[in-house]
């Protein structure tokens, strides 16, 4: 089994072949987004940024910066500052150019200081740009095997279809892709309460079941200080409306989009995996921070499994548009009803399993091959859109 | 056909996969096995219904793992959900009361 691949150095291939624009700094938003907006075929990361926040949290952001930096769907990287050293250094242009410069793609430095503006920055920017893209329009795809591949998930709007169809054909859908020698993501450190022994117990070492175990206990902790019920923040008011009662009965549906694979490997927030198989990333399940977050952590696609049981009866907005970044965002649904009411949004659905007509494993099968397809070029329906929600890494806090 | 599905043989919930009236007599299906039900209460699609008395105080299992502890008694045939269930997990609230927040 093969897909349709951007061969990229280091061994690797591309879904999309994408060329980043990387604001170092808040201040470079506005120019990241102009050359970004003229210049076809790029993508730029633009969030509120490093200002007030702690070495760690800036850490957090520049491993996103350098992350969606490395993805192989992107073929060069245009990073933007204001001048030489300037501002905090985990996210100083130079140093980040560095740090992407070790994927052995091209990548290239304009400042403000250098170029003589801000609006000779963008034109400098825009020059360069367009020769990326233009050089990358010279890759072509072609079959690369299915260890090239790495997907990421993330569940939203669970209802109760999540845990027994939809999650469970994803989970069927990531066995397939690593049994083929790829690897899987997932993430969602809140919604492993209630879940997290069976899923440490998954572990293939005793080290990550340990930090698994943390990473859920620092959670709850942090939860238990905000001196609510963590019902009032999560499950949603939408997942209690579909019928999901409490954290655990959401996390438990949840986990089942992991498959039955062994966990190779527990990941730091935004850090990408050593080997290949199943992954376990610490990570917010904001619509607006995770897939981000997965393609910083080097998915080439990530599949949003939307329950979607309470969203308007006709047409919904979906809940992330673009968020991946430079990864595709696919949306599935293991729910019938949400997948004929936003027939406009949904690229596979699994809902014939609620239903009796059909299985876990036929569908986790069907879906296997969708990946694959979009992995080789098909657009999901979110990509046909020229709109991206705003982006939110995860930070820790406090801010000062 | 089945109108719902229990997830695992020890739990005591079972998830509807319709819109069901008061008073119908549901098919539940448990694995291979599957049972009938008489419904005390209309369940929406996707909400969970007691397969058994279940006392206040009492675990609640689905997938086989607790998900909450009844808030009151329910019968046989009732509507579980977030208005007599509590989760056990992130309890801010309790933390207060028990005095670990700080």
């Amino acid at each position: 089994m093969t897909f349709l691949g951007f061969p990229r150095p280091g061994n690797l291939a591309g879904t999309r072949n994408y060329i980043l624009i990387v604001p170092a700094g808040r201040l470079l938003n506005i120019a990241a987004t102009r050359v970004s907006q003229y210049v076809h075929g790029t993508k730029c990361v633009i969030t509120a940024g490093e200002n007030g926040r702690h070495k760690k949290d800036r850490e957090r952001l520049a491993r996103i910066y350098v992350g969606l930096a490395k993805n192989p769907n992107v073929y060069a990287t245009v990073v933007l500052g204001a001048k030489k050293g300037f501002g905090y250094q985990e996210v100083e242009p130079y140093n980040l150019a560095h740090e992407i410069a070790k994927a052995g793609k091209p990548v290239e430095v304009f400042t403000i200081e250098e170029s003589g503006g801000l609006e000779r920055l963008v034109e400098d920017a825009i020059d360069l740009t367009r020769r990326y893209v233009h050089q990358a329009s010279l890759v072509r795809r072609e079959p690369v095997s299915m260890d090239k591949l790495t997907i990421g998930v993330k569940c939203g709007l669970s209802d109760a279809t999540s845990g027994i169809a939809g999650n469970p054909s994803f989970g069927k859908a990531a066995d397939l892709l690593i049994a083929a020698g790829g690897s899987a993501i997932f993430s969602e450190t809140v919604e492993l309460i209630g879940a997290e022994q069976d899923i440490a117990a998954r572990c293939a070492n005793a080290a990550d079941a340990k930090r698994l175990l943390e990473m859920v206990a620092e959670v709850e902790l942090a939860a238990k200080r905000t001196g609510e019920d963590i019902r009032a923040i999560n499950p949603l008011p939408s997942n209690i409306a579909a019928g999901l009662s409490t954290l655990e009965e959401k996390s438990l549906g949840a986990v089942r989009k992991a498959g039955t694979s062994p966990i190779v490997g527990v990941l730091e927030y935004a850090t990408q995996p050593s080997r290949k198989g199943l992954h376990f990333m610490d990570g917010w399940q904001s619509s607006f921070s995770l897939p981000m977050s997965l393609a910083a952590a080097g998915c080439q696609i990530s599949i949003y499994q939307l329950g979607g049981d309470d969203l308007p009866s006709n047409d919904p907005p979906m809940l992330a548009t673009n968020t991946g970044v430079v990864a595709p965002l696919m949306m599935i649904t293991g729910n019938p009803r949400t997948a004929s009411k936003a027939k406009r949004s949904i690229d596979f659905s699994s809902g014939a399993i609620i239903t009796g007509e059909s299985t876990v494993e036929q569908m986790g099968e069907a879906l296997y091959a969708k990946i694959i397809s979009v992995a080789s070029g098909e657009l999901t329906k979110g990509e046909t859109i020229r709109y991206s929600d705003p982006l939110e890494p995860y930070f820790l806090g406090p801010v000062f | 056909m089945f109108h719902a599905l229990q997830l695992e043989s020890v739990d005591n919930v079972a998830t509807v996969v319709a819109d069901i009236a008061k008073g119908s007599v549901i098919t539940v299906q448990a694995g291979a096995r599957a049972v009938t039900l008489s419904t005390l209460e209309s369940i929406p699609f996707g909400h969970k219904i007691a397969l058994q008395p279940i006392k206040r105080g009492e675990v609640v299992t689905k997938y086989g793992r607790p998900i909450g502890r009844a808030l009151i008694d329910v019968a046989k045939g009732g509507l579980i959900g977030a208005h007599n269930i509590e989760g056990m997990r992130g309890r801010g609230d309790l933390a207060i009361q028990e005095g670990e927040a700080e």
